[in-house]
């Protein structure tokens, strides 16, 4: 968090601090000093004047005895004053040592407690309080004495665990210091750990003390008449309600802003103790960004290419904004072609701007980001210039996209079967019975041995090679013009990964589909790719086929990537690697973005490169001086 | 699933075993002699055996234990100490009265809570996210009892559209139902929708980062089968957690909103009960709030499970 922010947040928190924090002292002053403060003797009945309205003699008017309802209040706030520190006192006092004893003791002692504070908790706490009013009598104390109890299960819950968290630590301790008692040592410890989570429960718990106060005497079981409550005080109002409504209006407030004080001033406590939940304003925009409609297109596309590749991608650029509302590019000037049957490796070290490139094509990179210069075509469709309506068509029908982690990317409350079969429903309007046979059809294609059965399984079911493939064959579900693998295999056991990139290899033969592989494992790519494109720091540095590339590498960041290439045979070597780290999008040159890094590197790196074709698409100025074999 | 219900009412077990043993303990930590308290101070020797024996209290504490268990579970909780009412007949008239304003409050909530909380999530910071924020913050420090009262005076008393006292149930007239349980369940159900639509708020807000619902809409499924279908039912879990929870309160609640619109509900009659230390009276009305919070939780526990695949296999 930066210096401002910081400082605006504490501003915006003592602007809640300050106010609820002068209300609670007023709330104390006035109570201590209620025979001061109270125009009138709260008990003082004047049958002449009964259920005035507020005047100069009576500020809040009078009640149906004439009382005058200002100095009722209080009065009353002395009695919500004694009742919170009472009924808190007593459940600190009954609570904290006996959750300290239970956790500190474990076994029997700890099993039976905390059974009965299970019983208690699940109970309506007003019940308890009602019973043990029933047997202590009415009358605010007594029923102090049961908030007391109730809220006492607060505090136990809170002491033993602290204890708990604690002791493992503390015998190991004690087993160092020889001759300390563990007992001594578990209470220094535990102090300092037990006051945060105190303090922030004592708030909470006045809080509830001072709505249960009033509702135990709103009922009639709590401080009883004629003493003056903020409860009994409803209590009047609510049967003088057609004569006098407002009656009910200062008691309530007042239990209202005494309250909300309290609370407001636990939170600020709770927040300051570094306890609070800030939520979290990045993910915040991450929802809203995700759902607007596409932006429409800033800038002319180029309308040019005339190959008949499947999918054409041209001088695409993806931008991002960061979380003080800038927008930052990602991926720059990316321009790549693939053809029907055809599989495109996107290569490239993790946050080089890979997956978001494949996110990019379908429009859902989220985080605020999305395509803002050049041209996305599928077949003759240009998919920037369609609307979030028409997107939604293509995806799933014509663009699929498979993603890494199949545990996560499997809506984990729904059967395979379904999330297949769904999508066959909504995508292709099959009924649902032959959807579901279509599914089930599509899961045993993906290799998966009694599909029928499989379908009925939900994710955690499932291994995750076989989750991947679920993953595949849904993708594959509405047979796509072009499937988008990002990292398919790198979440999965070494030992499954053959055998999923032989299945991307089969499912190619038969449907025919162009695929963008997208991994950031050479040796994978080598197996399954026709071309590979390298990218780094948002860029493509370098474009071949995989036997040219492997063979013959031009840029000096691919040749780094082979040389870091772990090989089978001679393992022994220490793996050489490429000396620091991709620069962040802020970061970048305007020259090369390898430049740092690169063995290379001289004073014409510094402007910038374009993308060279001489036989080969290589981002290197050097790269016709330079021999990388040699060095490799 | 089976199996789950099973686990649950296997636990269960101990959990109505302390209950009772507390509700029947009422008796004995009572200042005083109950047989005094019902004779009153001019009672004769005679008088004092016989209410003695027609109590039980003349055979060992143990033996009492299961004796007043046996007739419990049998639905016998024995009569009022003060006419010779059945405790379950007094009971059972009130308790729909009491379930009816508790699942109308519930309802309310939900509906409110669910709506306001995914409108919220969807929409961070707009106007409803903000409107449930405040509604939390105020749900939290608002009596329901005196939103009642303000409810009546303004809706009942000045406005006419709602009668200000009274219960008519459901089976009588579902119109007059409507009528008479609107306010007490606005009042009753304000602040735990605000505190609903927090949690499907936050539950929203993290499922909707889930990678599989990027998945979902990579497969090219609508915005809202995407928010209504994979992100509800995964929001939910949470939230069905708070529900339980929460109901336990809207129920403890129900006794004193009632009061406010004379409902004659479970809480009037706890309170009298109270007043006249009416002891059988308390354990049956204790006893039957216990079941049903029970059978709530077993029922929440069930949704959780249709909810969340992994709970059933656990």
């Amino acid at each position: 968090m930066s210096d401002s922010r910081k400082n605006a947040h504490r501003t915006s928190l003592l602007a809640v601090a300050i106010p609820a924090a002068v209300v609670l002292i007023s709330l104390i002053i006035i109570s201590i000093g209620a025979e001061w403060f109270a125009p009138y003797d709260p008990l003082q009945q004047s049958l002449r004047e009964t259920l005035q309205s507020p005047s100069s003699r009576h500020w809040l008017g009078t009640d149906d005895l004439g009382r005058d309802v200002l100095s009722r209040l209080i009065f009353g706030g002395r009695i919500a004053f004694v009742a919170a520190v009472e009924a808190t006192t007593i459940a600190i006092v009954l609570g904290v040592p006996l959750g300290l004893f239970i956790g500190y003791r474990g076994g029997w002692w700890d099993w039976a407690v905390m059974r009965v504070v299970e019983a208690i908790v699940s109970i309506p706490g007003i019940m308890i309080a009602i019973v043990i009013i029933a047997i202590l009598g009415t009358g605010l104390h007594k029923a102090m004495i049961a908030l007391g109890i109730l809220y006492s299960t607060a505090f136990l819950r809170l002491a033993r665990s602290v204890v708990l968290a604690e002791r493992e630590e503390v015998y190991v301790k004690a087993a160092r210091v020889v001759g300390a008692k563990p007992g001594r040592i578990l209470l220094r410890h535990i102090l300092p750990n037990i006051a945060p989570p105190l303090v922030i429960q004592v708030t909470l718990t006045i809080g509830a003390v001072l709505l249960a106060e009033a509702g135990l005497s709103f009922i009639g079981i709590g401080v009883q008449p004629p003493d003056a409550s903020w409860g009994t005080m409803l209590t009047t109002a609510s049967t003088f309600m057609a004569l006098n409504a407002f009656l009910a209006v200062p008691p309530g407030i007042a239990i209202v802003v005494t309250v909300l004080s309290v609370n407001l001033l636990g939170d600020v406590i709770r927040d300051s103790l570094g306890r609070g939940i800030v939520v979290g304003k990045s993910a915040a925009t991450l929802i809203t960004n995700d759902f607007t409609p596409k932006n429409s297109i800033q800038e002319e596309i180029p309308q040019e290419n005339d190959s008949n590749a499947t999918l054409k991608v041209k001088g695409l650029q993806v931008e991002v904004s960061t979380k003080n509302g800038e927008e930052i590019p990602v991926v720059t000037d990316l321009s790549f072609e693939i053809s029907k049957g055809e599989t495109l490796g996107l290569v490239g070290e993790s946050g080089c701007g890979k997956t978001i490139t494949g996110l990019a094509i379908l429009d859902l990179v989220g985080t605020g980001g999305r395509a803002t210069h050049g041209s996305i075509k599928l077949n003759d469709t240009e998919l920037r210039a369609l609307s979030a309506h028409q997107l939604e068509k293509v995806r799933g029908n014509e663009v699929s996209m498979v993603f890494q982690d199949p545990t996560t990317s499997l809506n984990p409350a729904f059967t395979v079967g379904e999330q297949i079969a769904e999508v066959l429903r909504t995508k292709q309007g099959m009924s649902t019975k032959a959807a579901w046979a279509q599914a089930i059809k599509l899961i045993s294609r993906v290799g998966i041995p009694n599909a029928a059965e499989r379908a009925k399984s939900y994710p955690h079911e499932l291994s995750g090679g076989m989750a991947q493939r679920i993953a595949i064959a849904r993708g594959l579900s509405c047979d796509p013009l072009l499937l988008i693998a990002d990292e398919p295999t790198t979440a999965l056991d070494v030992t499954v990964q053959q055998g999923i990139l032989d299945l991307f290899r089969d499912l190619q033969d038969e449907f025919g589909m162009a695929i963008l592989f997208i991994t950031h494992d050479l040796a994978v790519a080598a197996d399954i790719c026709d071309r590979i494109c390298v990218m780094y720091a948002g860029e493509i540095v370098e474009m071949a086929s995989v036997d040219e590339l492997f063979s013959n590498p031009r840029h000096p960041y691919t040749a780094g990537l082979l040389t870091a290439m772990p090989h089978a045979s001679n393992r022994n070597p220490p793996l050489p690697t490429i000396k620091g780290t991709v620069p962040t999008p802020q970061l970048w040159p305007s020259g090369c973005r390898f430049a740092e890094r690169c063995e290379y590197k001289q004073d014409i790196c510094d402007q910038p490169v374009p993308l060279q074709n001489g036989g080969r698409l290589v981002r290197c100025l050097r790269a016709d001086e330079i021999d990388l074999k040699e060095a490799q | 699933m089976l199996r789950l219900i099973g686990q649950r009412l296997i636990a269960l077990i101990p959990l109505l075993f302390i209950v009772s043993v507390l509700t029947f303990s009422f008796t004995s930590l009572l200042p005083g002699d109950p047989v005094d308290l019902i004779i009153g101070d001019e009672g004769s020797e005679e008088q004092y055996e016989m209410v003695r024996e027609r109590l039980g209290l003349n055979v060992p504490v143990f033996e009492r234990y299961f004796i007043w268990l046996g007739k419990t579970v049998q639905g016998d909780f024995g009569t009022s100490f003060f006419n010779s009412v059945e405790v379950w007949d007094s009971v059972m008239q009130r308790l729909p009265v009491t379930i009816s304003l508790a699942a109308s409050s519930a309802a309310i909530a939900l509906i409110v809570g669910l709506s306001a909380g995914i409108a919220a999530a969807l929409r961070p910071r707009s106007w409803i996210d903000r409107l449930s924020t405040l509604g939390a913050t105020f749900g939290q420090a608002v009596p329901n009892f005196w939103l009642g009262l303000i409810l009546a005076a303004i809706f009942a008393v000045k406005l006419r559209w709602f009668p200000a006292t009274g219960f008519t149930s459901l089976t009588q007239s579902p119109i007059e139902w409507v009528r008479s349980i609107t306010l007490p369940s606005l009042a009753l159900g304000f602040s735990s929708s605000a505190a609903i639509a927090r949690q499907v708020r936050s539950a929203m807000v993290g499922v909707l980062q889930q990678d599989y619902i990027r998945a979902a809409r990579a497969q090219g499924l609508s915005s809202q089968r995407v928010i209504f279908k994979h992100a509800l039912k995964n929001a939910l879990i949470p939230v069905v957690t708070v529900l339980s929870f929460l109901i336990t309160i809207l129920l403890g609640g129900a006794l004193i909103v009632e009061q406010v619109f004379s409902i004659n509900g479970l809480g009037s009659l706890a309170v009298t009960a109270v007043r006249r230390q009416d002891i059988p009276m308390i354990q049956g009305i204790v006893l039957v709030s216990v079941l049903i919070v029970v059978f709530i939780q077993l029922l929440t526990d069930i949704t959780y499970g249709y909810l969340n695949p992994k709970a059933r296999s656990a």
